[in-house]
């Protein structure tokens, strides 16, 4: 079968208040840079065994669903590349 | 002789360390962030605490203040002598100013506790302080787990520049007593007029607390201070 | 706008459309609906608790205000209460605990009160995923806690399957001023300005308070539930530092905090405190996203916002404090003589009400006087019957996840920051120094759990008396008590008289006693698809120690001395570990109170006399784990041979019942004559159960067994995940 990388991008609703990004975006700004708004996710790197890129990112969505993502404030997505 | 101790903006240990220092007579100035002005100050503590909630990497965000640059310019200025304790720690790795980088405690929580150290390298910074000495403070951190690429940390050994090391009660380095996953058990290092640990002594200044170590490594710390200066003028 | 989908009943919207002479806006009626709420206006406990005791010779602020305030000394005054934040720490655990954290701390800091120390009192279930909501929970209250720096020192955990689908998380907070630093809701005068502090309002929690809180869980209401609020213990403490610094240069007029049901809650508080009225423009509140209607603005929970009131003259002073810190702070409104809450949004007025009907005319629950008496009855619940003595008891009680070891989770919170924990959490109490004082701060804490399971009065009674055994195994004053009351839903009969008997035994017991309860929190509700949990109440309280820096050990110190166990109570194992394990739930004993008062007085002099070498209270796991966790101390070089006179079922119902009002206490075999002398003098039995020796191990003389102590701290040390050892 052949392995497949994906990449989950976690990043929280854009209605969840995040505080990092704030204290983060304060800080840029004091340093002079121009930045009208910063968010923190993160990024989890997967590499899965599957028929194809679909199936890749089936079985990534699901378990971005079941426990990479806390799906009461976060939302994902998915990129699949052939590894 | 002068002690300056830092505010940065969530920082939660800055009254304890005033009043630490003002316990053992020694007059003080209290240091806001976004000032730069260090004239009147002989020495620069960063106590500890989450400075901006210790979001991004615990230290990254205080690392920027305005202070942090004037400390910079001192240290390279007129070697002014720094001691950074656990956020203040954090802050100093970040700003460049000790090696290496203080990650995650590698079980993953907080942890707060009593903890056995041993000085490993006598350090004139710490003047009293002897090599093989146990000293017994308590650690409060998240992100406490010391690391250094291979080379930087042999390189800190070589230079005698570990200077606490996590350890059991008989003095023992094991990998049991190593709260947070340190590599080499380091809780603290100094390189030239800058040290920093990430346990806290201005929590045991008295026996009533648990313990009067951290009295005992505040004085060393002033008695190099004082023992510098005296060599200075 | 229907009123039922605000919560509202039809006799409920029936009394508004007659307060206000019309029929109320869509957002006039949310405000309805959220402060009339059970969770904001207490409409179904307000009578019952309106019969605890409030008054005592140390009391400054009673109940009625952000926290009860009692007085340390005549230059420091204690700011204390429980809170509790149990549904959005079932649907969000990290968050839902942390800002449960942020927001009892943010009520500490609306008395003018700088928060010293903070205690966790816990409730989960014991499935997989009641262990993993504990860990969450742990984790939200030591994030939000450890960050603001203030100290978790104390803390009570138990488990049962009754809180799987309704965990408890109730958070207490201390705090502490000068008496010149009074400031409440009460005292905003027409003219004024109204400041609204911190962070900017999002849609966070909207109807948090008055759905989410106030009904029962049901599967798949998924979609009912608001944007989880998410709390920022960085800014939080920016803001704490800003408000104390402005409280404490007088620049005030009166401080509210922003918690449940939000600017809307806040303001009519405020408002109906002070006797005044207030106009708002909802346009100069500084918002987080685009499109928030009015509604939203004054019902969100967005956390880290506190409402200030201040004169004309000190308002620039007032705004510079918080721009030094970087913090939002926005006038959004003005103090007026109207008695009109008048909110404008878009240069509309958009509402219109008086705060006294959203806060007086709230609906109350009548409680009549024959009902008061009836809650006392006694229980038909069955009597506990003790099972024959087996030495497997030991190891069995002390692994029961009510008894064995806290310390996995304490370590995960800060114990020592502010440098003043002198006692922390592996003790029965804490133990403050107060700067600028001799005095210092003994702070307990207990919740019932099996205590309140069949017979809710006894419980009630139980949780008081501990929470007071452990102040005097001190030689502590009692300054005040705090109860967090959770329970289910008020609307059923056995859910209601089940909480009213257990605020009943907090009552009489907090009376008999002679300390006031100054505040507390209510959370009902707590029941899914019909299942309520125990009701369960979460005591705290705070006490004057009078020698902080040498607290009266609570583990064994030297070989040859005698242990002494006080007041040893009748053979009942009601609602004990032992009970539960054998038998099942059984009724936890009642004790007669008329002696409650002479037992802690005699008990706090004796540890002040300096007789004793060490005291404890018993408490869960009665006798046999108090002299086990006396045992354990700084070293494992001490043991002890008991000799109980007990044998068989006597045996187990000695050693492991939990009856209140005992103590453990150790003397020099050289005063021996001296202790039998002073509690002979007192009229209190006290009983010899054995003596100290340097073997390490614990034993029974007659029986004849023995145990390690590496063995007792094995099963004392189990972790959380692992069940109890069955015999």
């Amino acid at each position: 079968m052949p392995s497949f990388r994906v990449l989950v991008t976690v990043t929280l609703k854009p209605e969840i208040l995040d505080p990092a990004g704030q204290a983060t975006h304060q800080v840029l700004q004091h340093l002079g840079y121009a930045v009208d708004n910063v968010r923190i996710g993160r990024i989890v790197t997967l590499t899965v065994e599957a028929d194809d890129a679909n199936s890749a990112r089936g079985v990534a969505e699901r378990m971005a669903q079941d426990i990479l993502a806390n799906p009461i404030m976060e939302s994902f997505e998915c990129q699949v590349d052939l590894s | 002789m002068r002690v300056g101790v830092v505010t940065f903006p969530g920082s939660n240990c800055d009254c304890d360390t005033l009043e630490a220092f003002e316990f053992l007579d020694v007059p003080t100035k209290h240091l806001w962030y976004a000032d730069t002005d260090l004239t009147d100050v002989d020495a620069v503590v960063l106590p500890g605490g989450f400075s901006y909630g210790d979001y991004l990497r615990s230290g990254a965000l205080a690392a920027k203040a305005p202070m942090m640059t004037a400390i910079r310019d001192a240290i390279q200025g007129r070697d002014l002598p720094v001691l950074g304790i656990c956020n203040g720690f954090q802050i100093l790795t970040e700003a460049g100013l000790l090696p290496g980088a203080l990650r995650a405690n590698r079980h993953g929580q907080f942890r707060c506790a009593w903890q056995t150290l041993r000085v490993t390298n006598e350090s004139p910074l710490f003047l009293g302080l002897s090599e093989g000495e146990l000293l017994r403070l308590p650690i409060a951190h998240a992100e406490g787990s010391y690391y250094a690429p291979a080379g930087t940390l042999a390189d800190l050994f070589m230079s005698r520049e570990v200077w606490l090391q996590y350890v059991d009660d008989r003095g023992d380095l094991n990998t049991l007593t190593n709260p947070n996953g340190s590599l080499a058990n380091i809780a603290g290092i100094t390189r030239g007029n800058v040290a920093a640990l990430m346990p806290h002594p201005e929590r045991a200044l008295e026996k009533a607390f648990g313990s009067e170590d951290g009295r005992r490594l505040l004085m060393a710390w002033l008695r190099g201070l004082q023992e510098r200066s005296a060599h200075a003028s | 706008m229907q009123a039922e989908e605000v919560g509202l009943t039809s006799p409920e919207y029936m009394k508004i459309v007659e307060l206000m002479h019309r029929k109320p806006n869509d957002l006039e009626l949310g405000l309805f609906g959220a402060l009339w709420s059970e969770h904001c206006s207490y409409k179904s406990t307000k009578a019952l608790l309106s019969r605890l005791p409030h008054d005592g010779p140390h009391v400054v602020q009673g109940p009625g205000a952000n926290a009860g305030v009692v007085r340390l000394d005549q230059d420091i005054e204690v700011a204390f209460k429980v809170e509790s934040h149990n549904h959005p720490s079932y649907v969000e655990p990290v968050q839902g605990a942390a800002t449960g954290v942020g927001g009892i701390l943010r009520d500490i800091v609306a008395m003018g009160a700088r928060p010293v120390a903070l205690a966790d009192l816990l409730r989960f279930g014991i499935d997989a995923h009641s262990l993993i909501l504990l860990d969450r929970v742990v984790k939200g209250v030591g994030q939000y806690g450890n960050a603001i720096g203030i100290p978790t020192v104390i803390g009570d955990l138990a488990f049962s399957d009754t809180y799987r689908g309704n965990p408890l998380v109730n958070v207490m907070a201390v705090g502490l001023r000068s008496p010149e630093m009074h400031i409440s809701a009460s005292t905003a005068r027409p003219g004024q300005w109204l400041l609204l502090v911190g962070q900017r309002t999002g849609r966070d929690g909207i109807h948090g308070a008055s759905l989410l809180a106030s009904r029962d869980f049901t599967e798949g209401d998924d979609d009912l539930r608001p944007t989880v609020q998410v709390g920022d213990p960085f800014l939080g403490k920016l803001l704490m530092e800003a408000t104390l610094k402005a409280v404490s240069e007088g620049l005030l007029a009166a401080l509210q905090d922003l918690g449940a049901a939000g600017l809307a809650s806040a303001t009519a508080e405020l408002c109906d405190a002070s006797g005044v009225g207030a106009e708002l423009w909802l346009d100069r509140v500084p918002l987080r996203q685009k499109g928030l209607t009015a509604y939203d603005i004054m019902l969100s929970e967005t956390q880290e916002r506190m409402l200030l009131v201040t004169s004309d003259e000190n308002l620039s002073q007032v705004v510079s404090i918080f721009e030094h810190q970087e913090i939002l702070c926005s006038v959004i409104g003005h103090i007026t003589a109207s008695k009109e809450l008048a909110v404008q949004y878009r240069d509309r007025p958009v509402a219109s009400v008086r705060p006294d009907w959203l806060i007086k005319e709230a609906p109350r629950r009548p409680l009549s006087e024959a009902q008061w008496v009836s809650l006392k009855a006694p229980v038909a619940g069955g009597t506990a019957i003790a099972p024959a003595f087996d030495p497997r008891m030991v190891r069995e009680v002390l692994s029961d996840r009510d008894v064995r070891d806290r310390r996995p989770i304490y370590r995960r919170y800060d114990s020592t920051i502010r440098s003043a924990t002198i006692w922390g959490p592996s003790h029965d109490s804490a133990i403050l120094r107060v700067r600028g004082s001799d005095a210092g701060l003994a702070i307990a804490v207990f919740g019932t759990g099996r205590w309140a399971s069949v017979d809710p009065y006894a419980g009630g009674v139980g949780a008081v008396l501990l929470v007071l055994a452990r102040l005097a195994a001190q030689g502590a004053e009692p300054l005040g008590l705090t109860d967090g009351v959770n329970a289910g839903n008020p609307d059923l009969a056995e859910s209601y008289d089940a909480m009213a008997a257990l605020v009943r035994g907090v009552a009489d017991a907090a009376r008999a006693a002679g300390v006031p309860v100054t505040g507390g929190n209510v959370s009902l509700h707590n029941e899914t698809d019909g299942q309520a949990i125990w009701p369960t109440v979460m005591m705290g309280g705070v006490g004057r120690q009078p020698h902080p820096y040498s607290p009266l050990p609570d583990y064994l110190t030297a070989s040859g001395d005698l242990l002494f166990l006080i007041n040893p109570s009748e053979l009942n194992l009601g609602g004990s570990v032992v009970a539960l394990h054998h038998q099942g739930m059984t009724a936890f004993p009642r004790v007669d109170l008329r002696k409650v008062p002479h037992l802690l007085k005699s008990v706090s002099d004796w540890a002040l006399s300096g007789v004793p070498r060490a005291m404890r209270a018993v408490g869960p796991g009665g006798l046999g784990a108090v002299v086990v966790r006396m045992m354990q101390g700084q070293t494992l070089a001490y043991g002890v041979e008991m000799d109980l006179k007990e044998r068989d079922s006597d045996l187990t119902a000695r050693l492991f019942n939990e009856v209140p009002l005992q103590w453990v206490t150790l003397v020099d075999s050289r005063d021996k004559d001296r202790a039998m002398d002073y509690w002979g003098n007192l009229g209190v039995e006290v009983t010899q159960v054995g003596v100290v020796n340097d073997t390490g191990t614990l034993s029974f003389k007659a029986q004849g067994h023995s145990w390690p102590g590496s063995t007792l701290l094995e099963a004392w040390h189990r972790p959380f995940e692992e069940g109890a050892y069955e015999p």
